[in-house]
């Protein structure tokens, strides 16, 4: 019982063990609901609902109403849970803060500027967003959900991504790479 | 109603872990493409392994049928997943590790990470009908997995994968790795 205690005071687990469990979810998700773990379908479905307040003939089409319908979705509850559960891990190695920027290397990368930080952010949201909509999914709704399944699409993307990645982050980096 | 239950308490779970693992810090998700901490991977490909066991465990015994197998169309994929890498190590988190992320109290990720995506999925649902018709017909394959397509039993994918996943978290626990030249790596 220490022992279980200990480990979830711990701010840092394995990856491996805390991948692990991340499987058991998965299984989870699909035993329990036959549904898959996804991030980034429950956003288009929160934008839908916005959209639908603001713009409603604009958001009435096609896909606001039946690809990813404008509601609260299994997916939006994920997400919902994604945040406390964030916020439980914070909380349970006692280190919950209000911040408003990354780590240490950000800035050795980018300065200090929160205005810069808070814009690539915003972009690099809206970016993935769009990006996980053309893929049909996100790392968790399809490269780790798709994967599971042995879906080839989820090795394509998990290509697609890391050589991107790679070559991003080399650009960021360059003499430091 | 109790499969939202559901829902909520495997999002609990997946926050946590996801903290836990530190994969809502910006330098996790970048050093795992600069090649320095390759955490990321060692989670992805250990969470596959275990779900993959899993999931054909469970339907060879009957006990679960599949849902949906995602799509796959080839140039949709790739280029989705191209993209998407440039997103992942400009910001430093994906979908999943940025609303975990604000669940810490980050605010860069809970106001205009968040934004970002809701403006992202605006902007996909309301370009969708013009995009995703044409690009999902590119080599498309349909709702099918790796067995499937090359006709090959799934258990020896699975072994080659898992094998394949141990003998890289080998190596890389090892020091095949390459040496960080930041000052600050946090």
């Amino acid at each position: 019982m220490n022992r279980i205690r200990q480990l979830f005071a711990q701010e840092m687990w394995s990856p491996y063990l805390a991948g692990a469990l991340l499987g058991v979810v998965g299984l989870l998700a699909v035993g329990l609901s036959n549904h898959l773990l996804g991030a980034s379908g429950g956003f288009e479905n929160v934008a839908g609902i916005l959209g639908k307040t603001v713009a409603p003939a604009a958001f009435g089409n096609m896909y606001f109403n039946f690809v990813m319908p404008a509601a609260i979705t299994w997916n939006v509850i994920l997400l919902v849970g994604i945040l406390f559960g964030g916020a439980l891990g914070a909380l349970s190695s006692r280190t919950w803060r209000w911040r408003s920027m990354p780590d240490k290397q950000w800035i050795e990368a980018f300065g200090p500027s929160r205005a810069k930080r808070w814009g690539i952010a915003f972009f690099g949201g809206a970016v993935l967003q769009y990006a996980a909509g053309i893929a049909g999914g996100c790392t968790s709704g399809l490269a780790i959900s798709g994967g599971m399944l042995l879906a080839p699409a989820a090795f394509l993307f998990i290509a697609g991504m890391f050589a991107s990645g790679i070559l991003t982050a080399w650009v960021i980096y360059r003499a430091r790479y | 109603m109790s499969n939202l239950w559901i829902a909520l308490v495997l999002g609990v779970v997946f926050g946590f872990l996801l903290n836990k693992a530190g994969l809502t810090k910006y330098h996790k998700i970048v050093n795992v493409f600069r090649l320095t901490d390759m955490a990321v991977l060692k989670f992805m490909m250990s969470g596959l392994a275990v779900a993959m066991i899993g999931l054909y465990a469970m339907r060879g015994l009957g006990w679960i049928t599949f849902p949906v197998i995602p799509a796959t169309y080839v140039a949709g994929n790739l280029v989705g997943g191209l993209v998407f890498g440039v997103g992942m190590a400009l910001a430093g988190f994906c979908p999943g590790t940025c609303v975990a992320g604000a669940g810490e109290g980050r605010l860069d990720y809970l106001i205009p990470g968040l934004l970002g995506f809701l403006t992202g999925a605006a902007v996909w649902g309301l370009t969708y009908e013009s995009v995703f018709p044409q690009i999902s017909r590119l080599a498309a394959y349909g709702n099918v997995t790796l067995g499937q397509m090359w006709n090959v039993n799934p258990w020896l994918l699975i072994t080659v994968f898992t094998v394949m996943a141990v003998l890289l978290f080998y190596l890389i626990d090892r020091g095949l790795i390459r040496k960080d030249r930041l000052s600050s790596t946090e």
